[in-house]
């Protein structure tokens, strides 16, 4: 691979890329915000500037300045390279680039810095992004001076509603144009534009439109400063109480990778974001999407129930032993689900296959909902492909409703965290003797009431494996604590084998994961 | 020779000198108890008197200034109340503006720096139409535990809107219940500085005011 040279660091680069690229894939950042590693370079707001040494036997291109001298008291004239902004100039072979062992280029990213704050309303108190603003991050790592203009800054439009989602504060905005760039490249509306010029420009919506679609919140995410912001998080919380957890996006197949942010002072989640894979998502997400962590705190089934009553545990566990205590073993039949991790439906269907003896296994998930060529997926199920690698052959819910109908099945354990076909939950509900629930949120197979309620951890609770639609398996990790009396999946399904006389052998997530028929590196054919 | 260590004193040899206390004397009076009595409640009674007349006169000596001269160290609390240090951390107060909403603009760096986590705010946003839109926030609900605090300051010293005070020069005061020691925003409101102040020290010239220069794209200066 060809190198080239950055701060007396020698760095490999792949032909084509550019010098900030290549430093980023390094692990060496060169301060920027129009530049986005998804987006194409708009080079407009001068804070990656670097100097690059001429090729041999060339001369420097430098510049005439004049330069302030304190102790002069005068101007004097001076020559300094000129610097190139490192987002759009395309490594060479043996380039020797510097960037922080410069004093020009220092200079160039504090005058700039200043440049970019001087209309700034310095509103960090009551601006969200304050604690992940890289005029913050750059302030403090190239700035730190007190400000020189003591006039009035320029007033802009505050809290404009860009569209149901989104709000817009034009004071804070740097004119980076990332916002108006991903719109039109990666969400394919160009609905955002720029207006006026200077001190005056600002970024609006199309006249007669609003800034609609499944990839609004992604703007706030691409907004390097507090410029844009969602209305969903909008003044709920201070980033710096937020601890991030490492997720993986539960809506749909895609498995988009995700930043969980909860605040662990009250166990509650307050955002997602999207985190970088180049294989799935790149560096993106859909809005309904991030919004699927109010599933976390919302309509959550928290309690053991017994015929809609709040029991203990143990209540529970003796029910299922007096309901479920001496029928065959071929009239036991179990659901799984395509919405929880491959751990809770392995242990369930370990607990039928190993130690009950049926063959009576289906499976159950959301229906399919809108789809779109960029991220989100017609499958509305985040581990369908799981499910289908645990048990190819199992049957669907409409199997499930005839056998229950002609009496084959007498007695149901369901894993069913979303599934939402009231219908189908009321037929059965209405035929079976007993059933056991296994669900995190509450569903019309819970509220139905006839059956025993087991509460599970949800995704944000336990760490999990979900299999994508391109069949690879990826990791939600432990985010919160277990709501109420909630349990991960696989512990409740050892204790409910337990109670019909079964020992399962596994009482820790490393038992269980140890067990799965997948790796991380897994790929199931389609 | 040097030597290291301790040097041990001598062994007192002498007797110990003490002053001989006297002992009352004995006598038929004493013994008799009732004239004693009598003197005793005399001496309180002439205090009870000289007590009364300082009070009618408005003479009473300052428990503080003329402690040495006549030898009260006590005060009549809660009528008589001791001089306050003027930076005294009292109960916090949230201040107000002209217009009587509250100053606070719900950053949480109070909530960030308190040591004790006992601020619970929740922040809402002005409604459309309103003038402070865009640039404030304001707290819907602004919770302090009293019975958390620690009464070091920190609060104070992280509001960049001196929205929070803690100068009303008022005590911590017992309650029967914790409930009772959560105070509400509205309660903070309440509270007036030592010298009947809402207000805060320090004016600025919010959007909305009408002293705010009101500069925006349109109206240069």
């Amino acid at each position: 691979m060809p190198t080239f040279k950055l701060d007396d660091r020698e760095i490999t680069f792949n032909p084509g890329e550019t010098i900030i690229a290549a430093a980023r894939t390094a692990g060496q950042e060169i301060p920027h915000y129009c530049w986005h590693p998804g987006l194409s370079v708009a080079a407009n707001c001068r804070m990656c500037l670097v100097e690059i040494e001429p090729a041999p036997g060339q001369r420097a291109m430098m510049l005439d300045v004049l330069d302030w001298d304190a102790t002069l008291g005068d101007y004097v004239p001076r020559r300094k390279p000129k610097l190139q902004p490192s987002c759009q100039i395309v490594v060479t072979e043996g380039m020797v680039v510097r960037s922080n062992s410069s004093p020009h280029v220092t200079e160039a990213r504090k005058s700039v810095q200043e440049f970019l704050l001087l209309n700034h309303p310095v509103d960090c108190p009551i601006c969200d992004q304050a604690g992940e603003c890289k005029l913050q991050d750059y302030w403090m790592e190239h700035g730190q001076f007190g400000k020189r203009m003591h006039d009035e800054p320029v007033h802009k439009p505050k809290a404009v509603e860009f569209g149901p989602t989104i709000v817009y504060d034009a004071e804070r905005c740097v004119m980076c144009t990332r916002c108006i760039r991903f719109m039109d490249e990666v969400a394919k509306d160009p609905v955002l534009e720029m207006r006026e010029r200077g001190n005056l420009n600002e970024i609006m919506v199309a006249p007669g439109r609003e800034l609609t679609g499944h990839y609004t919140f992604m703007v706030d995410h691409v907004c390097p400063v507090g410029a844009l912001t969602t209305k969903d998080f909008r003044f709920k919380s201070r980033v710096w109480f937020l601890k991030t957890h490492d997720s993986i996006c539960q809506g749909c197949a895609t498995g988009c990778n995700t930043h969980l942010d909860v605040d662990p002072r009250e166990n509650s989640a307050y955002r997602l974001r999207p985190r970088e894979n180049m294989a799935v998502n790149k560096f993106w997400m859909c809005d309904e999407g991030m919004m699927t962590y109010r599933a976390t705190s919302e309509g959550r089934t928290v309690d053991h129930l017994v015929s809609g009553q709040v029991v203990t545990s143990d209540t529970a566990l003796k029910e299922v032993q007096a309901r479920f205590g001496g029928t065959p073993p071929n009239e036991i039949g179990i659901l799984l689900s395509s919405q929880a991790s491959l751990e809770d439906n392995w242990a369930l269907l370990e607990l039928a296959r190993t130690h009950i003896g049926t063959k009576h296994v289906f499976f159950t998930g959301a229906a399919n909902g809108y789809a779109d060529d960029i991220l989100i997926h017609a499958d509305k199920n985040s581990n369908r492909n799981g499910v289908k690698l645990l048990a190819p052959h199992a049957k669907d819910l409409h199997e499930l409703i005839q056998s229950v109908a002609g009496g084959v099945v007498t007695r149901l354990i369901v894993l069913a965290n979303d599934a939402d076909d009231a219908a189908v939950a009321a037929k059965l509900a209405g035929r079976l003797d007993t059933t056991i629930y296994l669900s995190s949120a509450s569903n019309p197979f819970v509220s139905e009431g006839r059956g025993i309620v087991f509460p599970i951890c949800g995704w944000a609770e336990a760490s999990g494996t979900y299999i994508n639609q391109h069949g690879t398996a990826q990791v939600a990790k432990k985010a919160l604590e277990p709501r109420g009396s909630a349990r991960p999946g696989w512990e409740v399904i050892s204790k409910i084998a337990a109670a019909l006389g079964f020992t399962t052998g596994w009482t820790k997530l490393k038992e269980v994961r140890g067990k799965l028929p997948v790796t991380m590196s897994t790929t199931v054919a389609e | 020779m040097q030597t290291l260590g301790h040097t041990f004193p001598k062994k007192r040899t002498e007797s110990v000198s003490a002053v001989p206390v006297s002992r009352p004397v004995k006598t038929f009076a004493t013994q008799s108890y009732l004239p004693e009595i009598v003197k005793g409640v005399g001496v309180s009674m002439k205090h009870f008197f000289t007590n009364i007349r300082d009070m009618i006169r408005d003479e009473r000596p300052d428990p503080v200034i003329n402690r040495f001269d006549v030898g009260i160290t006590t005060i009549a609390y809660p009528e008589q109340r001791r001089l306050y240090p003027e930076r005294f951390r009292g109960v916090h107060r949230l201040t107000q503006r002209a217009d009587e909403s509250v100053r606070c603009v719900a950053c949480m760096c109070c909530s960030t720096a308190c040591p004790a986590q006992c601020i619970y705010i929740e922040a809402g946003e002005y409604a459309s139409g309103d003038s402070r839109r865009g640039y404030e926030k304001y707290p819907v609900k602004f919770v302090i535990d009293e019975l958390r605090c620690i009464f070091c300051g920190y609060c104070v010293e992280a509001c960049p809107c001196d929205a929070i005070r803690m100068d009303t020069g008022m005590h911590a005061v017992p309650y029967d219940s914790r409930e009772q020691f959560i105070y509400s925003k509205d309660m903070l409101l309440s509270f007036t500085a030592g010298d009947g102040k809402q207000e805060s020290e320090n004016t600025r010239h919010e959007p909305g005011d009408a002293t705010h220069p009101g500069v925006d794209r349109l109206h240069h200066h």
